[in-house]
């Protein structure tokens, strides 16, 4: 039989390095170590004011992390129920999904942002960074309900019959069948909105978050360094998006042993 | 059982695929014990008529009884009944996901909550009986299409369906695979499985079947024992069906 699989490309995010890929000058390779090769020159050569600018900047690592895996958690289960949403033959719960995923995917991401930071805060008093982890998770919550309709579409009806025939109801067989070799489908794509979202946690710096940038830009309207602070940030994001396109490869990769004869 | 107690009853059975009539006013019936098989050009609703039985394919109007129970009722469990009644596909659709063990005892496990030690002891007995045990911790794709049509059978009996419905079960198969199949089958018919086959076979048919099913344009135009049935059909329709593939 042929083994088919799918590849979904949906990408906005890092490209994620093939680990097929065995020559010594890769892109990532080139990307990596020259990026770290920048900055240990700056910091060797420059080290005022780079050392102290990078010292400034480890707390909005951390802010920058928080927002990006709570985010990534909200939007994968939103993204979930979005995708099983869309693929649902119940008209009211299929209409929910397809209208959660127009409109959040019509509205730019810093719109989003205001308006659910500013929304939220009429309701209730909610801290900003939770309130920016749930705007960044809403908006990718229906980015990610589109990876999923189409990583649970990408599997066989086959694998599904023979579950039923088995005696497993609809949702086992989703459960137990389905999602989990969807799953391989899904992760390159997810994995991808993972990274994006991550550079998308910038935006937060606005709500008042001190992610990154944010910390950057205070220390950049108070030194007036603005040209060496934002070479620093970007240098920053590269490394940090860099090792996590590495890690996916490298996961994604161990979860597809299956696959390989 | 016996005649008039059928594990399998089929009455006056429509399906339509749109306005494409599928099954036209279809009846059948099949003892405990009896292998019946399906045959007819494409198109002509066997396979369809196969899946009606566990209920993959829905039907429009008329009742199917299986082991008792209207599995169109509402009252009915229709995953309960489908646990009774094992399905062996033309793409095998074995679970991709899951080593050969593992495709035999997920259903064990999960559905009837046996110990995994015991679902895989009974596992590895239906591995022995299809000749695959040395492949039992291999993956799908590491296997030829024979290997895992005969894992794939494995799997149906795990669950002791006391039917077995195989829809073309050799037709995606390379020419020399398709005897190690047509092994298994007919190991499963000398040990007293009610069976249903859909296939081209025509000498599993002549060797195993207790009454052969021609089918063209979703009606039943003929139902013989074999030696009638290849020998003297009784029908224009099925004589020339026979002429073209023999």
């Amino acid at each position: 039989m042929i083994d088919k699989r799918i590849v979904i490309d949906v990408g906005d995010g890092a490209a994620i390095p093939d680990p097929r890929d065995k020559g010594l000058f890769t892109a990532w390779r080139i990307s990596f170590f020259g990026t770290l090769g920048i900055i240990a020159y700056l910091l060797i050569f420059k080290t005022d004011p780079y050392l102290d600018i990078i010292k400034f900047l480890p707390d909005g690592i951390v802010v920058t992390f928080k927002v990006t895996f709570a985010s990534i958690g909200l939007a994968l289960v939103l993204g979930l129920i979005a995708g099983l949403g869309r693929i649902s033959k119940n008209t009211f719960f299929n209409l929910a999904a397809s209208t959660y995923i127009e409109v959040v995917r019509g509205i730019p991401l810093l719109v989003q942002l205001f308006y659910i930071y500013f929304a939220l805060g009429h309701l209730v008093r909610v801290p900003d960074m939770v309130a920016a982890i749930i705007a960044m998770g809403f908006c990718y919550g229906a980015y990610m309900g589109e990876v999923f309709r189409a990583g649970i579409l990408s599997i066989d009806d086959g694998q599904t019959e023979a579950s039923l025939s088995l005696g497993f109801n609809r949702s086992q067989a989703m459960r137990y069948v389905v999602l989990p070799q969807a799953w391989r489908t899904i992760l390159p794509p997810v994995g991808n909105e993972f990274i994006a979202l991550l550079k998308d946690t910038s935006l937060v710096s606005i709500l008042a978050v001190s992610d990154i940038l944010r910390r950057g830009r205070e220390f950049a309207s108070e030194s007036f360094l603005y040209f060496e602070t934002y070479t620093m940030i970007a240098l920053v994001y590269l490394v940090i998006t860099l090792i996590l396109s590495k890690i996916l490869s490298n996961v994604e990769h161990r979860l597809n042993h299956y696959e390989r004869r | 059982m016996n005649a008039d107690n059928p594990i399998i009853s089929i009455q006056n059975v429509h399906k339509f695929f749109g306005t494409f009539k599928a099954l036209d006013d279809v009846s059948l019936t099949v003892d405990a014990g009896q292998k019946v098989v399906v045959i007819g050009p494409s198109g002509s609703g066997k396979s369809t008529l196969l899946r009606t039985i566990n209920r993959l394919e829905t039907i429009s109007s008329g009742t199917i009884v299986v082991d008792g129970q209207d599995i169109n009722a509402p009252s009915s469990d229709i995953n309960l009944i489908r646990a009774e009644v094992g399905m062996v596909f033309q793409s095998f659709n074995l679970f991709r996901h899951k080593s050969v063990l593992d495709n035999l005892t997920l259903a064990p496990i999960k559905l009837k909550k046996e110990p995994r030690l015991e679902a895989e002891r009974r596992a590895m007995e239906l591995l022995e009986k299809v000749g695959m045990v040395d492949k039992a911790e291999s993956y799908p794709v590491q296997l030829s299409g024979g290997q895992q049509q005969r894992v794939a059978i494995a799997r149906a009996l795990a669950m002791n369906p006391k039917i077995m419905l195989f829809d073309e079960p050799t037709s995606a198969l390379d020419p020399e695979m398709i005897g190690e199949v047509l092994d298994v089958m007919v190991t499963l018919a000398r040990e007293g499985m009610t069976m249903v086959v859909v296939t081209h076979e025509m000498g599993f048919a002549r060797e195993v079947a207790d009454s052969v099913v021609f089918m063209d344009e979703g009606k039943i135009v003929e139902i013989a024992p074999p030696n009638r049935f290849f020998d003297h059909p009784a029908h224009t329709r099925t004589q020339r069906f026979l002429e073209q593939i023999l």
